[in-house]
């Protein structure tokens, strides 16, 4: 592929891969990444059925009801060749819609059909008619939203972009139309991580007994009694449904077996019968049934950020035990988890609303699994299983599940190495996070240090303690719009309102921390809006999203008995305000700072006509904006104004309460959303004409500003405070030559931690080189399997839309050429 | 050739050099680049400080911006737009359009960079500029907690940094001082005081040999090797510093079996077996840096040695005991 890589080949620096994709694993991996796409819609049709069913009854009985008509009565099947069962949606790599409101409009559908999906018309037909339950009744969850809206204040903001997307119409919300990812009812705006080990070592069937215990003991001589027994009830009724689904594979792999000519294949079918009987009811005994246990319960929590939990650790006792056993050895091993892996590559979805799939372009998903790290006593936790995840990921070099290695000072280098290793087949993934930043967060914000030592990625890089904690309603707020809008005096010029405080004109300010001060306030302005936004969400969905499956498997379910969502987790992020585009107002800032306050080289006056022509007419001007200091660079001129704009943030985050007590919180990740940011945000001070994008992550440099190589980068971003932010996102692209050797690969290490060791929170790498992504724009069908790194998620560049592919492309590349 | 002032006291008093260049901030010299994240050039996390100026004269030299010790003037044609706006500022008048682009008589050229700030289109470049210790220094120091994590520091690269050998202490003086791990990468053309007073603060040297047949060293790069060899042998052995020599395998120039068994018997009979060898094939990214020097690539119809070929001569070095890798 390209000249270093034949170097290696003849310096032998890469060992003969020990472990090699298996036929059986070559004909699975064949069926994850097909032309097109099937849109089945069995699960809206059997939710709504339910729901029509159980009218009137309260909440949380009709989901449990709902979940166990869907589970009794959906469509089962068993592929050739797989060990670990249970098929997502009604076909494979189906997209099953679902069941939480109406369709996508005729245009829009349209739209999905002509980028790769398909769909029969009778099933067509039949998901219109769903949407009787939904249209004009008003009981949607963007319906209950938009009607406290008020026209003077919400209503204005919501419609004004800043936080993406901006809605249309009060009844539509973000748009209609969405798909699932799995067996269960979703786990609305929450990011979490469940509590897998209740259900491996203890059994569903323990759920269910101590819910049982709990219903017996219930005495209704207290307020509340009567939801706590609708709750235990619910619990009861899904989880039994969950047994029975797991049964039916049973049966279906025996009548399977009954029917197979092959003798190996049948012992397989005979296997899995033996194994679907067994678990999720009852413990796992062996590092299969945990596997098809843990794939179960997954299912049923799968949503599009569905966390596979620190999965090296819980996983590990039941490794350990067959390989001393004799029942397996690690290619076995590599093998099913590289199958684990497929299964979740079956779990396809797209967003509703264009804009919305733009924003999580290339049919985003978050399922995080997490290796390494520190345990619960602060001993390293890396295990044998942390590197057959990655050998697994080397097997079968699918973009999802992605993989998240969370490092600190005692993190082996072989693992280091290895993780780089799968970063260099370019699939984008592992990210790399500081144990130390997460850990000092969530330590920061109350927890025990035991916990915080435990902690998962629970959706694209949020930390969550394993059944303890909850992420919610995390918007995407567009800073940007808020720096324009402060150079207008609060006025938006895009929906031509006056949104804000009139802080003054601009012209009109002396001096630059008088204008500094003055976004402060109008940023203030608009987070109390995007907190109450948020609260809002948060009530609804409590209602809306009530769960009893992901409630039970989080600490103290039973006991409180009431839905997860009705209640604060024991550790509560409670909502997230998250900045995107903040280095492009950070690079603004320094540009009006230098340019206009202090060399006074440009006039305010002229500064505001280029920014409105689009620097039409204003080149030379637009020049010395462009090349005034940028963030990126190891500056302290820029860098110590972006850390002073993330320091407000958080701090001015932490003065809003959220409906679960306690205030907010703050992150920063744009997923992809600094495309359409982008398209609304006039043209900047930072040189950026109007619709560009917008800087990706929140620690990353805008495209192409950064010109002093990683280490400048790098720097530049440990000059931000990012502790009190639960997660941060920071891309860097390297092309292949800059991690051609094993060496090579121990200088990236070198890189990561040096910027662990001063702050840095997360990293990721897209190993890609440009040529290849030109390409590929050009002849997509050449290039289907193309993997980029785009945010918390890897993606199919050819899936990507054209302002994201180009983005992608325009990232800096690291390129480093010896002397 | 360039005929532009012969010194580097004649530049900073032709106004050529950058302020830097202040004489109460130490001893300054003459430097093209520092490249950060250099990974290429020694152990770790590096940044490598190339230095202007080489005596030798090698025909397929990959950084032929170096040679000179002055700023040079690089043009990228393809980006002029025949604007003029060079030809007004030119302190020499060195300039004049031709069929729609500018183009610089390099006689005439000082190096002054007039031309480089008038141009619109960026066509125009100075390759090379005055730096002080304190300056550079400073800047790589910048890098200083990446090379901790590492094990790297700071190489120096060229050009060749013994052709500069006062600068080349200074800066390594600071680096020690500091803590850093320093490389020197040479081609040992120089006096042996220079190497003996520069190397007590060199942790690694890379050791370039370009041939061992001393005439065709002279045809190819204008001298013989003798104080070459002469010097690796006295850096080894009386000098005790650790080596790296790297062979850049230059297809049709010194690429025989012949010179690479000389090469390896040297190394393993001169010097040690101790001392690895790094074989670095040709490239041909150097071709359109003689194009902006308006100035002939002799090598341009050279193509990269082969795999095949390279692997062969690796072969030589490891048949005589010694530890030998493609690249650097």
């Amino acid at each position: 592929m390209n000249e270093m890589s034949a170097i290696d080949r003849l310096n032998d620096n890469e060992p003969a891969a020990p472990l090699q994709v298996t036929p059986r694993l070559q004909r699975l991996m064949a069926k994850v990444n097909p032309k097109s796409y099937p849109i089945c819609i069995e699960k809206a049709r059997l939710v709504i059925e339910s729901y029509r069913a159980h009218a009137g009854l309260p909440q949380i009985t009709r989901k449990a009801l709902a979940i166990a008509h869907f589970l009794d009565n959906r469509t089962i099947f068993i592929e050739d060749d797989e060990l670990i069962v249970g098929n997502i949606a009604s076909k494979p790599c189906g997209l099953e819609v679902g069941p939480h409101g109406p369709t996508w409009p005729e245009e829009d559908f349209k739209s999905l059909l002509q980028s790769g999906y398909e769909i029969s018309p009778e099933d067509e037909a039949e998901l219109r008619a769903l949407d009787s339950y939904w249209l004009g009744k008003g009981r949607t969850f963007y319906e209950r939203m938009g009607r406290v809206y008020d026209d003077e204040r919400i209503w204005p903001f919501i419609q004004s972009g800043i936080m993406l997307p901006p809605w249309a119409k009060k009844d539509e919300g973000r748009g209609h139309g969405i798909t699932d990812f799995g067996w269960g009812l979703t786990l609305g705006y929450s990011l979490i991580v469940v509590d897998f080990e209740k259900v491996l070592r203890h059994g569903t069937k323990a759920i269910i007994a101590a819910a049982e215990a709990e219903l017996r003991k219930l005495r209704f001589l207290e307020p509340g009694g009567l939801e706590k027994a609708e709750f235990l009830q619910a619990v009861i009724i899904a989880h039994q449904a969950l047994i029975r689904i797991a049964n039916r594979f049973a049966k279906l792999a025996l009548d399977m077996a009954g029917r197979e000519q092959d003798p190996a294949r049948r012992a397989e079918l005979e296997e899995i019968a033996a194994i679907c009987a067994h678990v999720p009811e009852h413990p796992a005994r062996t590092f299969r049934e945990a596997l098809q246990s843990f794939w179960f319960t997954w299912l049923m929590i799968a949503s599009g950020t569905a966390a596979g939990g620190r999965f090296d650790q819980f996983m590990y006792p039941y490794y350990k035990a067959d390989l001393e056993a004799g029942r397996i050895n690690p290619a076995q091993a590599a093998e099913l988890l590289a199958m684990l892996r497929l299964k979740v590559m079956h779990s396809n979805g797209v967003a509703g609303g264009k804009t919305q799939r733009d924003k999580w372009s290339g049919m985003a998903k978050w399922h995080n699994w997490i290796i390494g790290g520190v345990s619960r006593d602060g001993k390293d936790a890396t295990n044998d299983l942390s590197y057959l995840i990655l050998d697994a990921a080397k097997l079968c070099p699918t973009p999802h599940h992605t993989i998240t290695l969370r490092v600190h000072d005692g993190t082996p280098q072989d693992l280091m190495i290895k993780a780089l290793e799968v970063v260099k087949l370019g699939i984008g993934l592992p990210a790399f996070v500081s144990d130390q930043s997460y850990i000092d967060y969530f330590t920061g914000e109350g927890a025990s240090l035991e916990d915080a030592r435990d902690y998962a990625i629970g959706g694209c890089l949020d930390g969550q303690l394993p059944g303890k904690s909850r992420t919610n309603a995390m918007g995407m707020f567009v800073v940007p719009l808020v720096f324009l809008m402060t150079m207008n005096n609060g006025f938006d010029v895009r929906t031509q309102k006056q949104l804000g405080p009139k802080t003054g004109a601009f012209e009109d300010f002396a001096t630059f921390e008088d204008f500094f001060a003055a976004f402060k306030t109008q940023l203030r302005h608009f987070m109390e809006l995007a907190a109450e936004e948020h609260n809002i969400l948060l009530q609804a969905q409590a209602d809306f999203f009530a769960d009893p499956i992901h409630s039970s498997l989080m600490e103290g379910a039973i006991e409180v008995g009431r839905d997860a969502l009705s209640r604060a987790m024991p550790f509560e992020n409670g909502a997230i305000l998250n900045p995107v585009g903040m280095i492009n107002v950070a690079d603004s800032m320094a540009a009006v700072k230098k340019l206009v306050f202090e060399e006074k080289k440009v006039s305010k006056t002229a500064l505001k006509q280029a920014l409105a022509a689009n620097w039409s007419g204003f080149e030379d001007l637009q020049k010395l904006f462009y090349d005034a200091p940028k963030y990126g660079n190891g500056e302290v001129y820029v860098d110590g104004i972006a850390n002073a704009l993330y320091t407000f943030w958080s701090d001015t985050a932490r003065t809003f309460t959220s409906i679960y007590g306690g205030t907010m919180k703050v992150a920063g990740i744009s997923i992809t959303s600094y495309g359409p940011a982008g398209s609304l945000t006039g043209a900047t001070p930072d040189g950026r004409f109007a619709g560009e994008n917008l800087a990706d992550g929140s620690m990353s440099a805008e495209q192409g500003r950064d010109l002093k190589g990683p280490t400048a980068l790098i720097r530049s971003a440990m000059t931000i405070d990012q502790r009190g932010f639960q997660a941060t996102l920071f891309n860097m692209k390297f092309h292949p030559t800059a991690m051609s050797s094993k060496d090579d690969l121990g200088k990236v290490a070198a890189l990561i931690r040096t910027y662990f060791r001063h702050g840095g929170k997360h990293v990721q790498f897209n190993v890609v080189n440009r040529d290849m992504l030109l390409d590929a724009q050009k002849n997509p069908e050449r290039h289907r399997n193309l993997i980029v790194r785009v945010a918390g998620y890897s993606a199919y560049f050819i899936q990507l839309n054209a302002k994201i592919q180009a983005d992608i492309i325009g990232r800096t590349e690291q390129h480093f050429a010896g002397a | 050739m360039n005929r532009s002032p012969t010194s580097l006291v004649d530049a900073v008093g032709a106004g050529a050099a950058a302020p830097a260049a202040r004489a109460d901030r130490g001893v300054a010299g003459s430097i093209f680049n520092i490249q950060r994240y250099s990974i290429h050039d020694g152990p770790g996390i590096r940044t490598t400080v190339f230095f202007k100026k080489c005596r030798l004269r090698c025909l397929w030299c990959q950084n032929p911006e170096s040679q000179q010790e002055l700023p040079e003037l690089f043009f990228n044609a393809e980006k002029c737009i025949g604007c003029g706006r060079c030809e007004k500022v030119c302190p020499e008048g060195a300039i004049t359009l031709r069929d729609g682009r500018s183009w610089t008589d390099r006689a005439r050229c000082t190096g002054a960079g007039a031309c480089v700030e008038a141009c619109p289109q960026g066509a125009r470049s100075l390759m090379g500029r005055v730096a002080s210790v304190d300056d550079i220094f400073q800047e790589v120091s910048e890098d200083a907690i990446f090379y901790q994590e590492s094990g790297g520091g700071v190489t120096l690269s060229g050009g060749d940094p013994l052709a500069q050998p006062e600068f080349a202490l200074a800066i390594l003086k600071r680096c020690k001082e500091a803590g850093y791990h320093t490389t020197l990468d040479t081609c040992g053309f120089a006096a042996w005081h220079a190497v003996e007073m520069i190397m007590p603060y060199v942790d690694l040297v890379l050791y370039d040999f370009k041939h061992m047949d001393p005439d065709k060293h002279k045809q190819y790069t204008g001298f013989s090797n003798e104080p070459i060899l002469r010097n690796a042998k006295g850096i080894h052995h009386e000098l005790k510093v650790p080596m790296r020599a790297r062979y850049a395998v230059i297809p049709g120039y010194n690429d025989g079996e012949e010179n690479a068994a000389a090469l390896a018997d040297f190394i393993a009979n001169e010097l040690d077996r101790s001392v690895p060898v790094d074989l670095l094939p040709f490239h041909k990214y150097g071709g359109a840096k003689y194009q902006r020097l308006d100035r002939v690539d002799e090598l341009a119809e050279t193509s990269p040695p082969s795999e095949a070929a390279l692997a062969a001569l690796r072969d030589i070095f490891l048949s005589r005991g010694l530890t030998a890798k493609i690249g650097g």
